[in-house]
Parts: C-alpha cells; sequence; structure tokens
C-alpha cells in the first residue's frame, strides 16, 4: 500500500514536473523533424512542441519580421536568413552552456560568414544543389560541368529549380563570380547566359523536383542532393553529379528569434536535436548530410559512403554558401521575372 | 419605413461596419503603401515616392498581365462553357435527388487543392492514366504528356473553378419561370431562339456572377501554372508574391496590386455601361461595382 | 426527356470532378512514400495517420474555422446583397467597392495588410483573426451569389408584404429569404470550400497556437507529400459521402 501511494506520488510529480516543463514553440518546414524524434524530445523531457510549418524561408522571415520575433522560440532558417536575421536583430545570442552538445559538429563547417563565431545559429542539415540526369536519354560525363545543362540532348527536357537564387547560381558559377555576387553588371551579364537557356527548359519546379524526373517528364536538371538520393534508390537510371565549377551549398540552421518566451526549452530542444542518435535519425530521414560528426558513425555505411548525400571535401572546397546579397535581390527578382516573362 | 427601420440598419450596419474595417482599412493601407519607400531593414519606410509605381512601368509588368488576362479569360470561358448546360440540365431536373447532385458538384472540392492539383499531375503525365487512354484508343500512337503545357494549366483552372461557375449559375436558372419558355414557343420561337433570346438574358446576372468569381481569383492562382505549367507563366498573383516575399518590395507589390484592382474594376464598368446601352435597363444590387 | 439520357449529360462533368479524387485516395493505399506508380496494397498510411496527431488537430482546425467564418460570412453577405438591392444609402457604393476589392485582391496583399490591421488592433494571430480573414475573403462570393439571384426579382412582391403590415424583418423572413435559399446555400458551400482550402492569407494571419490543415500540407512541398496526407484526405472524403447520402435518407424517410 505504501509503495503504491509513493508511486502515485511519484507520477504525480512527475506530471507537474512536465506541464511546468511547458511549452517549445517551434516553426520549421513541414515534417522536417521526424515525428519519432519529437515525440522521443517530450518523452524525455516533458516539454511539450507546438510544431508549426513554413514553405520558404522568404514567408518565414515575412512573418517573424512583422510579429517583432514573438510567439516562436526556434525557427529554422537557411544560411543566407541567418545574417539577414542577426543583423536587423530579430535573433537572440545562444547560451552556449546550455547546449553540451555543441561540440559534435564538424568545426570545418563553423563560423562562416554568415555567421561569425555561431553566436546566432546551430547547422541543422546542409546540401548542395548539383546536377542529376536519367543515363538513358543523356550521357552522365557529358555534364560534368554546368554547361552541360546546355547539351543538346536536353532540349526541351530540362529541369530548372523554381527558384531565383539557385538558378542565377548556375550562371554565376560558370562565370567564376561568387555565388553571392551583387555587382549588378555581373548580374545582367549571367542574365544574358541564362537566356539561351530558358528554351530548353521544360519544368521550373523546386516542390520535390524528384517526382518529374521519376515520371520521365525530364532527362536532366538541377536538384537537391537529398532529393537526388531518394530518387536514386527509386530509378536505375538516374545518376547525380557534383558539377566541375562547384555546388550551390545551402545550411538550415536552428536559431532563437529575439521575442521567444520560452528560452530555456529552446535551447533545451536545440541540443536535442545535436545529440547523435538524434541527428543520425534525421540525416537518415531525409538524406541531407549531418554536420554532426559524431553521428556520422551510427548511420548505414550507404549513406555514409555515399558521395551523393555527403558530397567529397573537393567538391565543398571549389563550392560555396549561399549568403544573404542585400539590396541586390532587387537586380536578381528583375531579372527573374524578365527570364520567366520571356522577355 | 413604417413599422421599423432597425432591419433595415441593422443589415446595411453589419456589413457596411466588417466591410470598412476589414477591408476598406487594408485597401487604405496598400494603398498608402504603394507611394512608400522600400527599406531592406523595416520593409518600408514613411517617405513619399513614386518607386512602386515606376517599377512596374515595365515591359515585364505588361506581359505579366498580359499573360494573366489570358488565363484567366480562358478558363472563364471553358468554366462557363462546361458550366451552363450542366447547371441548366441540374436546374431542370425534375426527379429526386436534385440535392445529392448539386451536393457531388462541391464535395471534391473540400479535398486540398494542391493535394488535387498533384492527381492532375500524375492524370496527365506521359506514364499517367490520360495518355494511356489516348493511345489505348488509337487517338495518338505514342504516349504523350499533357504536362507543363498550356492545355494542363487551362484543365487545373477549370478544374479548381468549376462550382463557382456552376453554382450560381444554378441558382439562378432555378429561378427561371417556365411560362416564359413555353409563351417564347408559343410564339413561334425555335429552341436556339428562345434560348438565346429568353433564357440567356434572364440568367445574364448568373452568367456575371460567376464569369466574376471565376476570372478574378484564376489572376492569382499561381500554384497552378506553377505545378501543371512547369512554371513558365508568371501571372499577377505571382509577381506580387515575389514582389512581397522574394524581392521585399513592397511599394512594388502594393502599386502592382493597385493597378490590378483599378484595371478590373474599369473592365467591370465598361461592360456595365455597354450592356446598359444594350438593355437600358441594368440588373440592381451588386453584381461588380455599378450602382 | 429521359431522366436517364439527362444523367448521362451531367455524367461527363461528375468524371471530370471525381476522377482526380479517385486517384488520390488510390494512392493513400500505395505502398510507396511517393505517389509515382503502383507498387501494392497497404493500409500503413492509415496506421501512420493515427500517429499524427498534429495532422488530426489541425484537420478539425480547420473545419472548425470553415464552418464558422462560412456562416458568418453567409449572414453578413446576404445581409449586405439584401441592402444593397433594397435600399438607397450614403455608402452604397463605398461598399460595392469595397466587395470588388476583396475579391480582386491578390492573397498575399490581403494577409500582409490584414495581419498588419490585427498587430495595430492589439490582436494575437490565431483562431480569432483566421476567423476575421475568412469571414471576410468569403463575403463577396455570398454576395455576388445572392445578388444574381435578387437581380430581376419583382420588388413588388415585397411592397405588397408590407402593405399587408408585415414590417421590414416579416417581409424579409417570409418574402424574400425563401425565394434567395438556393443562392444562400450556394454560398456558404463556396464559402466552406474557400476557407477549408486557402494558404496564403492563413499563413500570414494565423498564430503558433492554431495550425491549419491546408497551411501542413503546402508546406510539405518541398519533401513532397506523403501518403498520410492522401489517407487523411480518403477518410474526410468518405466521413463526406456518408453524411450526405445519410441525410438525404433521414430527410425522405422524415417525409
Amino acid at each position: 500500500m505504501r509503495q503504491l501511494v509513493a508511486s502515485l506520488m511519484l507520477v504525480l510529480l512527475l506530471a507537474g514536473s512536465a506541464a511546468a516543463a511547458g511549452k517549445v514553440y517551434v516553426y520549421n518546414w513541414t515534417e522536417y523533424i521526424p515525428e519519432q524524434v519529437l515525440s522521443r524530445f517530450t518523452e524525455e523531457t516533458g516539454i511539450e512542441v507546438v510544431y508549426t510549418t513554413y514553405d520558404s524561408n522568404e514567408a518565414m522571415y515575412a512573418k517573424v519580421k512583422l510579429l517583432g520575433g514573438e510567439g516562436y522560440d526556434v525557427v529554422v532558417p537557411s544560411t543566407y536568413f541567418v545574417n539577414k536575421m542577426r543583423r536587423e536583430g530579430l535573433l537572440t545570442p545562444l547560451d552556449r552552456s546550455l547546449l553540451p552538445h555543441f561540440g559534435n559538429l564538424n568545426p570545418a563547417i563553423l563560423d562562416k560568414p554568415y555567421d561569425p563565431g555561431n553566436e546566432f545559429s546551430v547547422p541543422y542539415l546542409w546540401g548542395g544543389t548539383g546536377i542529376m540526369v536519367n543515363a538513358d536519354y543523356v550521357d552522365p560525363t557529358e555534364v560534368q560541368s554546368w554547361k552541360g545543362l546546355w547539351s543538346e540532348a536536353l532540349k526541351g527536357r530540362l529541369l530548372l529549380q523554381n527558384d531565383l537564387r539557385e538558378v542565377f547560381g548556375i550562371g554565376l558559377l560558370l562565370k567564376g563570380y561568387s555565388l553571392n555576387d551583387t555587382n549588378p553588371e555581373h548580374i545582367a551579364e549571367v542574365y544574358e547566359l541564362l537566356r539561351t537557356l530558358i528554351p530548353s527548359v521544360r519544368v521550373f519546379n523546386s516542390d520535390s523536383p524528384k517526382l518529374a524526373f521519376l515520371g520521365e517528364e525530364v532527362a536532366g536538371g538541377m536538384i537537391w542532393n537529398g532529393e537526388a538520393h531518394m530518387a536514386l534508390q527509386e530509378m536505375e537510371s538516374l545518376k547525380f553529379v557534383w558539377p566541375r565549377e562547384g555546388g550551390i551549398l545551402w545550411m538550415d540552421n536552428f536559431v532563437i528569434p529575439k521575442g521567444a518566451r520560452n528560452l530555456e526549452n529552446a535551447h533545451a530542444f536545440i541540443n536535442f536535436m545535436l545529440r547523435p542518435d538524434v541527428a543520425a535519425m534525421c540525416c537518415e530521414e531525409y538524406g541531407y548530410p549531418t554536420p554532426n560528426v559524431s553521428a556520422l558513425g551510427l548511420l548505414p555505411d550507404d549513406l555514409r559512403n555515399s558521395p551523393v548525400v555527403f558530397p567529397p571535401d573537393e567538391v565543398v572546397e571549389r563550392s560555396e554558401f549561399q549568403n544573404d546579397v542585400g539590396d541586390a535581390i532587387l537586380v536578381y527578382e528583375q531579372y527573374w521575372q524578365k527570364l520567366k516573362a520571356g522577355k | 419605413m413604417r413599422t421599423t427601420n432597425l432591419f433595415k440598419r441593422l443589415s446595411i450596419g453589419g456589413a457596411a461596419l466588417w466591410l470598412t474595417i476589414f477591408a476598406v482599412l487594408p485597401f487604405v493601407l496598400i494603398a498608402g503603401t504603394s507611394f512608400l519607400t522600400r527599406d531592406e531593414g523595416t520593409f518600408v519606410s514613411l517617405r513619399f515616392s513614386l518607386q512602386g509605381y515606376a517599377g512596374i512601368a515595365d515591359p515585364v509588368f505588361v506581359e505579366v498581365l498580359r499573360q494573366s488576362l489570358y488565363l484567366a479569360s480562358g478558363a472563364t470561358l471553358l468554366c462557363l462553357v462546361v458550366g451552363y448546360p450542366f447547371a441548366y440540365t441540374l436546374a431542370r431536373w425534375r426527379g429526386r435527388g436534385k440535392a445529392v447532385l448539386l451536393l457531388l458538384v462541391i464535395i471534391p472540392f473540400w479535398t486540398n487543392s494542391l493535394l488535387r492539383t498533384y492527381a492532375l499531375v500524375f492524370l496527365l503525365k506521359g506514364k499517367g492514366l490520360v495518355s494511356a487512354v489516348l493511345v489505348w484508343f488509337g487517338i495518338v500512337d505514342q504516349p504523350v504528356s499533357l504536362l507543363y503545357t498550356e492545355l494542363a494549366v487551362f484543365i487545373g483552372l477549370v478544374y479548381t473553378l468549376l462550382p463557382f461557375m456552376i453554382l450560381p449559375l444554378y441558382a439562378s436558372l432555378e429561378k427561371l419561370d417556365n411560362s416564359l419558355l413555353e409563351a417564347a414557343r408559343d410564339l413561334g420561337a425555335n429552341r436556339l431562339q428562345t434560348f438565346m433570346r429568353v433564357t440567356v438574358p434572364l440568367t445574364m446576372p448568373g452568367i456575371i456572377a460567376g464569369s466574376m468569381m471565376v476570372f478574378l481569383p484564376a489572376l492569382g492562382m499561381f500554384y497552378i501554372p506553377d505545378l501543371l505549367g512547369g512554371g513558365k507563366h508568371v501571372i499577377a498573383g505571382n509577381f506580387i508574391k515575389d514582389q512581397f516575399l522574394t524581392a521585399r518590395d513592397w511599394p512594388v507589390g502594393s502599386a502592382a496590386s493597385v493597378v490590378l484592382t483599378l484595371l478590373m474594376a474599369c473592365l467591370l464598368l465598361a461592360y456595365h455601361a455597354s450592356s446598359r446601352r444594350v438593355h437600358r435597363h441594368g440588373a440592381q444590387g451588386f453584381d461588380g461595382g455599378k450602382a | 426527356m429521359s431522366m436517364l439520357r439527362r444523367l448521362l449529360g451531367l455524367l461527363p462533368v461528375y468524371v471530370f470532378l471525381y476522377l482526380p479524387i479517385a486517384v488520390l485516395i488510390t494512392f493513400a493505399f500505395n505502398d510507396s512514400k511517393y505517389s509515382v506508380s503502383w507498387k501494392g496494397f497497404t493500409w500503413k498510411w492509415f496506421g501512420k495517420l493515427l500517429e499524427n496527431t498534429q495532422l488530426m488537430d489541425a484537420a478539425v482546425n480547420s473545419l472548425t474555422v470553415a464552418v464558422l467564418s462560412a456562416s458568418a460570412a453567409t449572414v453578413l453577405g446576404v445581409l449586405a446583397a439584401v441592402a444593397l438591392y433594397r435600399y438607397r444609402f450614403q455608402g452604397k457604393r463605398l461598399m460595392q467597392s469595397a466587395l470588388f476589392v476583396v475579391m480582386v485582391s491578390p492573397d498575399i496583399v490581403m494577409g500582409v495588410a490584414l495581419l498588419v490591421l490585427f498587430m495595430t488592433l492589439g490582436l494575437k494571430p490565431g483562431f480569432l483573426t483566421l476567423f476575421l480573414a475568412h469571414t471576410t475573403f468569403c463575403l463577396p462570393f455570398v454576395t455576388v451569389t445572392v445578388s444574381s439571384r435578387l437581380a430581376g426579382f419583382d420588388g413588388h412582391l415585397l411592397e405588397a408584404a408590407q402593405d399587408l403590415g408585415a414590417g421590414e424583418f416579416r417581409a424579409f423572413r417570409h418574402v424574400l429569404l425563401p425565394m434567395l435559399f438556393p443562392a444562400v446555400l450556394a454560398g456558404w458551400l463556396l464559402s466552406f470550400t474557400l476557407s477549408m482550402d486557402d494558404v496564403i492569407i492563413s499563413f500570414f494571419v494565423t498564430g503558433p497556437e492554431f495550425d491549419i490543415l491546408p497551411l501542413r500540407v503546402y508546406s510539405m512541398v518541398r519533401l513532397g507529400v506523403k501518403p498520410d496526407v492522401n489517407a487523411l484526405s480518403a477518410i474526410m472524403f468518405g466521413l463526406t459521402v456518408v453524411i450526405v447520402f445519410t441525410s438525404q435518407l433521414l430527410l425522405r424517410r422524415k417525409r
């Protein structure tokens, strides 16, 4: 009897602590954290995760900015928005003492120009855009360079991302400029180059481009490596290439907006996501590389050794991460509309 | 008027109050923003400027408008061609189950439109059902992909907007007085004449209502050209969204929205002016901005 | 004029409307992560769905908002249509313009403008703001539908009713409303549909506490739509059909 009372009290105590543990408001892309990861976090910490979603960095930024950074505890912007939000004072500096698992991250991927010293951001997953072709239509050796997208075999069967930074990235890399070039003359040059590619395009798609490949609607095009990884498992004839000029890299990062109410819970959540087993789970689920070195050992061999998922070092060296381009976005946007409207 | 004015006050006041707060105020905000200056840090800064309008005085915006009007009017016409005979038959339905037949028109639209658009992608692609059926009937010898074509965009727009044509048409066809049709026949009109001279003019308000409810939303439905048309069409909704989100140029986005609104209003007013000349009497109430 | 022939005339449109739904539901049973080709039958997505409580919550939230805002929009929209038809008053033109502006404004413009407005009014983004926004963008659709039925309506009937001593409200209730009923119903159904499907306006005006289904589905695009959403759609579709047909059966028995 006494035991029963004791255990009941323990349950009540635990329930009480769970309630006191409260909530953490996570704002992220849909299904960008596996469901079981979220439920395990709640089991272990008693903190409830309220998970709401957005579909693009731009939309997330507009909303967080309009709300003055209030309402959300953890947000997951890509590199170039980390930079922008950081400079505009929308972020809270992280308390490294609450993030003991931070040491699991690959130092090579930390301290980048978008957030020196990682004062505000913690990398979650990263990835890059390369070229994928269907070998039944196009010889993969023809697309070792971004120039390969102009190949005769891809006329009318080409897929480009429906994203101006990605598409202009092709031209910038080919011209030898930085992915984050802000010189209007360079952008104009790239526009002239890309204009000759547009007639080959069958579809502009950033909504799961793998489907167009799997349905054989397109024979080649640019694609994120995680998408490519999933597509390669479904279809033999698809081949993925990291182009000679380099890939277009991005990284999604956990940040805490300045109006966050549950700072401790937010740190607890980010720290949990940095745990090797959790990071490995996320990497396996989505096929995007994890920056978590300690997680690598927990991954299946074929995933860990896949050059598609984990771009080899020499690829990373010649590639660049996307960064904020400031006011130059207006120039890009103008040329992008021109490209799309066919003028 | 005599007994009580409460109902009158309530009906005018309720709608007027709501619209003032949630429609007029936001529009004033947007119209105001269109005369401000873009600011990278705070979206807009409170300095008067015509940059917004200068930003859309560009052949690209004209091209965007042209493409939007083309797609929207094509979709409206197709919806009318498909929807009118359907609504006509349904409205004249004498048997049981009329309510069910009507509900069956709208039920598919309670499923998420993005999912339905993905289903259309599956149907229209080269390895899809439509292509297989065409091959089977010998209409084409090789599988064809209708995906990422203009035809696919029109199919998608009609598929998404059809009930917005059928329902108002039904509501106005259903009250059509049979005796008028019989009278026309008695006077020697044949079927076609009766239809053109009696049915169509009497259901004109329904046609206009349906057309407005298809045409105006079609200007903004960018996910259909994006998913089914391969993202090769830039329409007004798309352009304005990009201005607000990607370029973060609110003055240009707002100016584009204001110009679009004015342009549509002009189209409607021109239509009313011409139809009033033809018919002399105009319909009462709200059918698009005439008094 | 055989009934069968008429039904055959309606059939192609129904096929057009239901074929994609059939595809969508089929893929809820497809043993493949991506809806590309048929990989065998499975129930597993329904199991996954039951685990996905957030998706289910979002669906319930969506239905709640859609029913409430469609009803509010119908009441306001009908009143507006009647007011515009019956009365002369100051600001009539303004009211018409406001309705028109709501219909023309691109979603992103409405979304951003309403969010700024709600913040100014001190309203926290969430259920209430979502309800206000949805009612607003549904309202003109009701008014247009009802107005099109009012057009050409013989005003003498109302005057006759009033000569017989009926007040404005009773004349509305007993003469106008029964005549308008099909349009009122159509307006409600269209509003419900619009509300269930809105993404962009909702994205801006809702808050973290209140997530709705279209937002979850829409933001899935980056990683591809998962079949558990198809499973949810299949269940919702099935329920709708069951409700419609049983209610019809019950109505018939009542008679």
